[in-house]
């Protein structure tokens, strides 16, 4: 069965680039253009695709906010985000939003098919700069933690770090509970108690923590191919 | 008729999809891509292409610094822009550096056929969002 993957992003010429480069993978085909938000959003839930690729920078509905209407509307959906700048902000709100890649548009030809590629296995697939910054963003927590008294910090039992790794895998609850074999009201109560213990508000401070704690591993893009040493002096 | 096309960006993507859409057309070959103005003047002196297709921000030379340099260094050769700045500005400075044509980047599905053939007869094709295409003989 093919993976089939919708394109959003205003520039036509954008678009064909990416699809020029995706279908040369076998198996996958772009079941769908977008040129704007909102035709994203509305050939989404039409489509069904399997991955989203959709630009930040977008008329009528821009790519972050795209996202979050993908996500509410389903869950299920994956959504890689293009952009041209990889600012804190912009990554922030990208996890915030629930983006599961985050791609350099820059870097796309190279780092693009790796990011399906992660999705498609349900991985995440960050640039590492965006590694950094959700590791200086966990650091900074507790940086913050240590400079006042520091409280014990909780446990997970063994059940709840499984839950948690699929969890920030991208797995639903159901899907959790039909992987581990429990129901998908004992999922969702795990679920409760792991972002009570561990003090977390969104998805993406449990994504932080799995990373922190090596139960989610996330892509990194392929090192750029080293350019040869000029000649010697003479 | 046959036309030999330079691409220069510095965005692979965007490269490979001008591209895609020049090579449907019968004869248009690209022979070579760029991703800087430096790398822009090297290859067309190497390659000697009909056309150059050039986006305006790049690295290490910008293509208003390539088009003044290429219109001393290859006279015969034309430029045309296709680039994200949608300003009358910016179309005035590319077409006083040399350029023959000038088209923006969201319309380029659109524009791009049409621009690379005028130029190529040494005709000017210049496009802005909002403002009809100006080909002048």
């Amino acid at each position: 069965m093919k993976l089939r993957i919708l394109l959003a992003d205003d520039h036509e010429i954008v678009r064909r680039g990416l699809r020029a480069l995706l279908e040369k993978r076998e198996g996958w085909e772009v079941c769908g253009e977008a040129g704007d938000g909102r035709e994203a959003v509305e050939k989404a839930l039409q489509l069904k695709p399997d991955i989203v690729i959709v630009d930040i920078g977008m008329p009528n509905l821009n790519g972050l906010d795209t996202t979050r209407q993908l996500l509410q509307h389903d869950p299920q959906f994956k959504v890689i985000v293009l952009t041209i700048t990889d600012s804190d902000q912009v990554i922030r709100e990208a996890l915030d939003a629930g983006a599961r890649g985050f791609v350099l548009k820059s870097d796309a030809a190279r780092d693009l098919v790796s990011a399906v590629e992660a999705l498609q296995n349900k991985r995440m697939f960050f640039t590492p700069r965006v590694n950094d910054l959700v590791l200086a963003g966990f650091l900074e927590k507790g940086h913050a933690l240590s400079r006042n008294e520091a409280p014990k910090l909780p446990t997970l039992t063994a059940r709840e770090r499984e839950i948690t790794q699929l969890l920030a895998e991208g797995n639903s609850s159901k899907e959790v509970a039909c992987l581990l074999n429990l129901s998908t009201k004992t999922v969702e109560t795990h679920r409760s108690n792991i972002m009570r213990k561990l003090s977390f508000h969104s998805i993406r401070d449990l994504v932080v923590y799995a990373i922190k704690n090596n139960l989610i591993q996330i892509e990194l893009p392929p090192p750029p191919p080293k350019t040869p040493a000029g000649p010697a002096p003479a | 008729m046959p036309i030999r096309i330079l691409l220069v960006d510095d965005h692979p993507i965007v490269r490979q999809g001008l591209k895609t859409l020049l090579e449907g057309r019968a004869g248009w070959e690209v022979i070579g891509e760029a991703s800087d103005g430096a790398e822009a003047v090297e290859k067309a002196k190497d390659l000697n292409p009909d056309v150059m297709v050039l986006d305006v921000t790049m690295p290490k030379m910008n293509g208003l610094e390539a088009c003044r340099l290429l219109r001393r260094l290859a006279p015969e050769l034309e430029i045309l822009f296709v680039t994200q700045h949608d300003s009358p500005q910016m179309m005035r400075e590319a077409i006083e550096a040399g350029a023959r044509g000038y088209v923006v980047k969201s319309n380029a599905a659109r524009d791009l056929l049409a621009a690379v053939e005028a130029v190529s007869q040494h005709r000017v094709f210049t496009a802005l969002n909002g403002r009809e295409a100006a080909g002048l003989g």
